[in-house]
């Protein structure tokens, strides 16, 4: 049961925080403990959540972008050689170029700041996805490959039956990695961009609360912003073990 | 003693009293890969028949794969010709449903289960699907797998998995069969079942079989004609002809057994050498 152990880790963290808080009589305005953090969740509940789901939205939204045009750039790719050695550049530079550089150039382009926040978003989730599924699509067997060129299957054959499903593994492990990357993409332009306009974000929450020393509610937003990234985990987590559980051997049941 | 080594004039005198109708004629095959310097294969002249089980055996790197490989157009020679005399369109081998090919390795599909996986060939070539589940029932029962249609490739035995290999094979109800040393990665036993099993249905379905392998006593066994090759560069030795011996299970424990794979044994020693 390794997962209940690193819950009662996490949970005894919290209660150590807690305990020292008060033996050490630390400020509450520097570090509140988890006590009044839960409270601040409780008194600002409602604006709190709506902020939640504003960056879950955007956060959602850049990850289903993402998702639909790495995997269609990869079976691009896959076919043409070409194509790949002069489009592979851009992505990378996309990549390795911080986000938070190019955010404002963004906030400029873009007049709605949502629609900015998303390409963020979009920008950081974007790339694992691309060159995981690229890998996936590459690394298909030769035999396999043998076997649909033995009974002349045409592309879209090769693909759904072969190459698709070959890539899939990689794909889940980018979409592990790129859900955390989509909601530090929307945190992190949310932060430079300004607060999404008709209702704010978590990012901005934070912001704000900075303003108006209200850190129990600060380290509240940081709280729910961690919450989130762990369920959004979990759940690509869930997903990659329904669709793999039969026959990947990274779930192969233990004897 | 019925075994022996092929003349041209045998060859000849054969065919003229329609014994056997030639199915492929392989005529100067030669083939270079990329960046090698010597032919890999070089003037192969090998004769399918009807209704034949030809075993290819040679040590390994002589090209029995790769004259396999062409014969099903997944390599192009270098020179030579591949031809079908007796196929007209619909079952010409450009068909791809009149042959199959069985991989050194079951091959599988890890996503799909058992039944998927024998599916998948009748999928591509959009046979008729109407008929499709009784005929991958059919084959099922055939290679004896049945009950293990959810199966998943990683929950199967290598003898399992090799069965439904098989039953892929099988399933479009191919003229001829290509059978790349199927069994070595299996045990003794399961070896013998699976020969067995390919024997019968090859009799029960009017199979043409090419078999290539390296185990003297399996081609023996199972062949009506042996190809005998040589390496560097891959050539053809000799042929030998097995037909009209009656192989009931007692026959590999027979003298005449022996006999016979000592001979091919031998003339695969000087092959070697040669």
């Amino acid at each position: 049961m390794p997962k209940a152990y690193s819950v009662i880790v996490i949970l005894s963290l919290f209660i150590l925080w807690e305990i020292l808080f008060h033996t050490l009589n630390m400020r509450w305005y520097l570090l509140p403990p988890p006590s009044m953090i839960l409270e601040s969740i409780q008194s600002n509940f409602i604006s709190l959540m709506g902020s939640l789901a504003v960056t879950l939205k955007v956060t959602l939204t850049a990850l289903l972008a993402s998702v639909i045009i790495s995997v269609c750039l990869a079976i691009i790719f896959y076919f043409s050689k070409f194509v790949e050695r002069s489009m592979m550049p851009i992505t990378v530079i996309l990549q390795v170029t911080p986000i938070i550089a190019i955010a404002p150039l963004i906030s400029i382009w873009v007049d709605s700041s949502q629609m900015a926040t998303l390409i963020c978003a979009f920008l950081v989730a974007f790339f694992p996805l691309l060159t995981n599924t690229i890998a996936g699509l590459k690394s298909t067997e030769k035999n396999h490959l043998d076997l649909m060129k033995l009974y002349r299957a045409n592309k879209y054959q090769l693909l759904r039956y072969v190459v698709l499903p070959n890539a899939l593994p990689y794909f889940l492990s980018g979409l592990k990695i790129s859900t955390g990357l989509a909601l530090i993409g929307a945190i992190v332009g949310e932060f430079v961009i300004g607060p999404i306009s008709g209702h704010s974000g978590l990012a901005y929450r934070i912001i704000e609360s900075g303003y108006q020393l209200e850190i129990p509610k600060m380290f509240a937003s940081v709280f729910l912003i961690s919450i989130t990234g762990i369920l959004l985990y979990n759940a690509v987590r869930l997903l990659s073990f329904m669709i793999l559980k039969n026959w990947h051997s990274s779930f192969s049941e233990a004897e | 003693m019925s075994l022996r080594v092929l003349t041209d004039t045998d060859r000849q005198s054969k065919l003229e009293k329609g014994q056997s109708r030639i199915l492929a004629q392989l005529d100067g095959i030669c083939k270079k890969f990329a960046g090698a310097q010597h032919n890999a294969l070089e003037d192969i002249k090998i004769e399918v028949f009807q209704k034949d089980f030809l075993s290819i055996v040679g040590p390994s790197g002589c090209g029995k794969t790769s004259l396999l490989k062409m014969m099903c157009g997944l390599i192009k020679p270098t020179a030579g010709t591949i031809s079908w005399p007796t196929s007209n369109f619909q079952n010409s081998p450009e068909n791809p449903a009149n042959l199959s090919y069985v991989f050194q390795e079951p091959n599988l599909l890890p996503w799909m289960n058992v039944y998927e996986n024998i599916k998948l060939p009748l999928k591509i070539v959009k046979e008729d699907t109407y008929s499709a589940d009784e005929k991958i029932y059919e084959i099922i029962h055939l290679v004896g797998l049945q009950g293990f249609e959810g199966y998943y490739p990683r929950q199967l035995s290598g003898g399992m998995s090799m069965r439904v290999s098989i039953a892929r094979a099988l399933v479009t109800q191919p003229k001829v069969l290509l059978m790349d040393e199927p069994f070595s990665a299996l045990d003794e036993t399961r070896r013998f079942e699976l020969s067995q099993e390919i024997l019968k249905i090859k009799k029960e379905k009017n199979l043409t079989v090419v078999y290539v392998t390296h185990s003297i006593y399996e081609s023996v066994y199972l062949s009506d004609r042996i190809y005998v090759m040589q390496p560097n560069p891959g050539k053809v030795f000799e042929e030998f002809d097995f037909s009209g011996i009656e192989k009931n299970e007692d026959y590999r424990f027979a003298p005449e057994f022996f006999e016979q794979a000592k001979i091919v044994s031998d003339s695969l020693q000087r092959a070697q050498h040669a």
